[in-house]
């Protein structure tokens, strides 16, 4: 019985058209929506189908008002930190902090790459307790 | 039960902060980013940078586990044990955070996008 989960949504298995494009996929939604309720707690489809819903009205929601703050400073592109203002702008200040470290992360593993080349240790992959780099092979 | 399975095109190249897991596709939500972006002032597409789904991915996470919450405790209230449609509903009323969904949820009970019959916006809506 699993919903349309046709690769993760990136575009391989497209059979609902536009339809579809307006909305995140309902199997990752169920998921978090399952991690949000106790163990004994069940969530009927139609609730899944209205949060699918209520996150596209969430997204356009912030994203509006991102845009009219670029617009506003005279910018082209929306970033990371336009949408964590709007979010406290439009009521959602708890959700700021968290964001704001999220990006942080996000950032610094942008420009460190994901071959991690530093050794201070916060991103290696350890292979027999020793860094990838110097692994020779079995 | 269903396992959880690595997202295609999420795993590509190693795990890192720029490729590692996101619970939703980023794609898909920068898709629906452009229906609200609009345009800058010289008529072009407004530009979405790379991150914004990012962080978009990680507020919807703690967006959909706060509406779920929310609408859990509806849900525990009437008595049962699986969350519907009209707990959503209830939580959306009593939360003025989330006016804005008051017609996206309203929508399916009225069968249209633009119902304004629902003047009672209930009683702890001021809460």
């Amino acid at each position: 019985m699993s919903e349309a989960e046709a690769g993760g949504g990136s575009g391989s298995g497209a059979a609902g058209g536009k339809e579809q494009d307006r909305f995140l996929p309902i199997a990752n939604i169920g998921r978090i929506m399952r991690r949000a309720v106790p163990e004994n707690g069940k969530i009927a489809k139609d609730a899944k189908d209205c949060i699918q819903e209520c996150v596209s009205e969430f997204i356009s929601f912030i994203t509006s008002e991102a845009s009219d703050k670029c617009m506003k400073e005279r910018r082209k592109t929306i970033n990371g930190d336009d949408i964590i203002w709007s979010l406290g702008t439009l009521g959602f200040e708890e959700y700021v902090e968290a964001l704001k470290i999220y990006l942080k992360n996000y950032r610094e593993g942008d420009t460190k790459g994901s071959k991690s080349s530093d050794q201070n240790g916060k991103k290696q992959i350890l292979l027999n307790g020793e860094p990838a780099s110097s692994f020779d092979g079995m | 039960m269903r396992q959880a399975r690595p997202y295609s095109g999420i795993f590509c190249g190693g795990v890192s902060a720029r490729t590692g897991p996101h619970a939703l596709p980023l794609a898909r939500i920068k898709k629906i980013m452009k229906r609200s972006a609009g345009e800058t002032a010289d008529g072009g597409a407004r530009m979405i940078s790379g991150e914004a789904p990012v962080v978009f991915s990680k507020a919807c996470e703690l967006f959909v586990a706060e509406l779920t919450r929310r609408a859990w405790a509806a849900t525990l209230e009437g008595k049962r044990r699986t969350v519907h449609r009209e707990d959503v509903a209830t939580a959306v009323h009593n939360t003025d955070l989330f006016d804005f969904l008051v017609d996206v949820v309203n929508a399916d009970t009225a069968g249209g996008d633009d119902t304004h019959d629902v003047d009672d916006v209930g009683d702890g809506a001021l809460g």
